[in-house]
Parts: C-alpha cells; sequence; structure tokens
C-alpha cells in the first residue's frame, strides 16, 4: 500500500515538475547523469521515475523496470517512455512495498529519490533485497553537506521544501551504509551536496 | 562545479546581483543607532532568506543545488558585513550596493574554492566525510 501523504504531495507537483526542474537542473545534472547510466546493463530496477526526465540519458536498448509512487508522474512520462529505444516497464508502486521476489535485478538506479523517501534505509533494505548478490547500486542523489555553512543552509531548506517535495539534508551515503551495501565509489559533483554514489550487493 | 562558461558567467552576475540587493537591503532596514550585533544577525537571516528568494528566481535557468547554495550564502554573508557596517559607520545606499555586490562577488568565489577542494572521487570504504 503507497503512503498516501507521500502519493499526494508528488501528484500535486507532476504537472509543474519539468517546469521546475528540467530547464536549470537536468541540463546542468545531464553530463554527469549520463556518464554514470552509461553503465547501466541487464536486468535494471530504476527509480524514481518522476516524468521521465531521466529518460533521455539511458542507453539504448535496456530491459527497465521503473517505479514511482506518484501516477500522475508516470502519466506524464509516458511521451519520454515511447520514445526510448528500449524497453520501460513503467508501475506505480512504493519502494518499502515492491512485490518482486528476492534477487531479482542485475542493478539498481536511482535519481534524485532518496531525498525523498519518507523510511531512506528501509527503502534501500528493500533495493538490497531484490538485487542479485554481486549487482551494483548507481545513485544520482542531493544529499545534506558536512560542512558550515552549507549544512546549516540545507538544514533550513528542508524545513521549507519537505512540505513540497524533497529533503535537503539526508545522509545517504551513510544510508547507503546502514542499508548493508559495501560503497565503492563516491563522486562529489558539486561540492559535497550533489554527488554519485556506486555500491555493491555483496554476496553471501 | 560546472565549467560551462555560461553557467559560470551565469551564476557569478546572480550572486554579485543578490548582494547588491541585499547590501541595499540592509541599509534600508538597520538603522546607524542600533547594535551591530542584532544587526548582524537579523541581516544575515533575512540575506538567507533572500538568496531563498533568488533562488526560485534563477532555477529554472541555474539549476538546483547549484544556485540555492552560493545565493543563500552570498545572502548570508552580505547581511553579516554590511549588516554590521551599517551602524558602524556613515553609510549610503550607494555604498550598501557596492558593498553587497562585492560580497557576492567574493562569495562565489568561496564557493568556487570550497568545490575545488570538496569535489572528486573517493573509492571504497575511503567515504567516510561523506554525508
Amino acid at each position: 500500500m503507497a503512503d498516501a501523504v507521500t502519493q499526494a504531495k508528488w501528484d500535486k507537483l507532476a504537472p509543474r515538475f519539468d517546469t521546475m526542474a528540467s530547464a536549470g537542473a537536468e541540463k546542468r545534472w545531464g553530463p554527469f547523469k549520463s556518464t554514470l547510466f552509461s553503465e547501466m546493463e541487464g536486468k535494471v530496477l530504476f527509480l524514481a521515475l518522476g516524468t521521465g526526465m531521466d529518460i533521455p540519458f539511458f542507453p539504448k536498448g535496456l530491459d527497465i523496470t521503473a517505479l514511482d509512487i506518484s501516477p500522475v508522474m508516470i502519466e506524464h512520462a509516458q511521451e519520454r517512455i515511447a520514445v526510448y529505444d528500449g524497453t520501460i516497464e513503467a508501475h506505480v508502486m512504493d519502494v518499502h512495498d515492491m512485490p518482486f521476489a528476492d534477487d531479482s535485478f542485475d542493478m539498481v538506479v536511482t535519481s534524485c529519490t532518496f531525498c525523498s523517501v519518507p523510511q531512506p534505509i528501509e527503502g534501500l533494505k528493500a533495493l538490497h533485497r531484490v538485487l542479485k548478490p554481486g549487482g551494483k547500486l548507481l545513485m544520482f542523489e542531493h544529499t545534506g553537506s558536512r560542512w558550515y555553512p552549507f549544512r546549516y543552509m540545507m538544514n533550513v531548506m528542508t524545513l521549507i521544501t519537505r512540505k513540497l517535495g524533497p529533503d535537503m539534508n539526508r545522509p545517504t551515503v551513510s544510508n547507503v551504509r546502514a542499508a548493508g551495501f559495501r560503497i565503492t565509489e563516491v563522486r562529489n559533483v558539486f561540492l559535497d551536496v550533489v554527488k554519485t554514489i556506486k555500491a555493491v550487493k555483496q554476496p553471501a | 562545479m560546472d565549467s560551462r562558461i555560461g553557467y559560470v558567467i551565469g551564476d557569478f552576475i546572480a550572486n554579485v546581483v543578490l548582494g547588491a540587493v541585499v547590501g541595499l537591503l540592509c541599509w534600508l532596514i538597520v538603522g546607524p543607532s542600533w547594535n551591530m550585533w542584532i544587526a548582524m544577525f537579523l541581516m544575515m537571516a533575512i540575506g538567507s532568506f533572500m538568496g531563498l528568494v533568488g533562488f526560485f528566481v534563477v532555477a529554472r535557468w541555474l539549476g538546483a543545488m547549484e544556485a540555492m547554495v552560493p545565493l543563500m550564502f552570498t545572502g548570508e554573508l552580505t547581511g553579516m558585513v554590511v549588516g554590521m557596517a551599517v551602524p558602524m559607520m556613515p553609510f549610503t545606499a550607494v555604498q550598501g550596493l557596492i558593498w553587497g555586490a562585492g560580497c557576492g562577488a567574493v562569495a562565489m568565489v568561496i564557493i568556487w574554492i570550497a568545490n575545488a577542494l570538496l569535489s572528486g572521487v573517493t573509492r571504497d570504504g575511503q567515504e567516510a566525510r561523506h554525508g
């Protein structure tokens, strides 16, 4: 059962989402996302799909299962899904409540997702469960900062943005580790706030 | 950080303009008889808020965190410097604009330096410094 509050928040934001994010952030982050997503291979689980703004950065010909908690976001993503040169199967689904069997995917990819998942460590544990042993987790995320004054700014911003959408101060790298992944690489894209994270599910 | 020239210039101009606006606000709000510490803390808070407002104005062109963090930093720094300066000396509106613009430029340079120090890759368990 999807978290109704989170779902309603993103449903409400969906019609304005492209205007808010695409022209600025997506153009700026595009080259970094392209580089990260170029490593996508095998059977991929992607979240959160949103309005599909990440789709143009996907390598061609992949078999991707994409999730988002918001049905309105997925409605807006249909046009981009249709033009993707590969297969994207989009589902309205809460990461906390995925019906996939254990060890289902070769790779899990997230893009600005764990700023919004209500219980991030639990969500990451759910991803750990569905990832095959040895499978990779690739993340493009914004996080809190360890450094003043940036840490203070992210905390202040979060008081405002939490009501509208994402948190700005999540310790996502620590959360990934807490969920049982082994982190293999962290690349700071902007300060220590925007980053790519690579991790693996260690074989049992 | 982005080295594309359009973003470099855009970031710089946005921060200089915001600094000038906050500098002018300091001149408008703070009186010459104010306690300089109260003026400083109040204007730091107002400056940060103005940075947030500025972010919503330019986010469409300059992005998310890359716009928000420098602008809030500029607002805070300008509020601190100009907010404290106004009660300490005779201060004109033009000085507020110039000092504020200068603070915006300095803030942007600090962000570039901080970014150069923090950017890069860590591998295999060396990531303890990351949030």
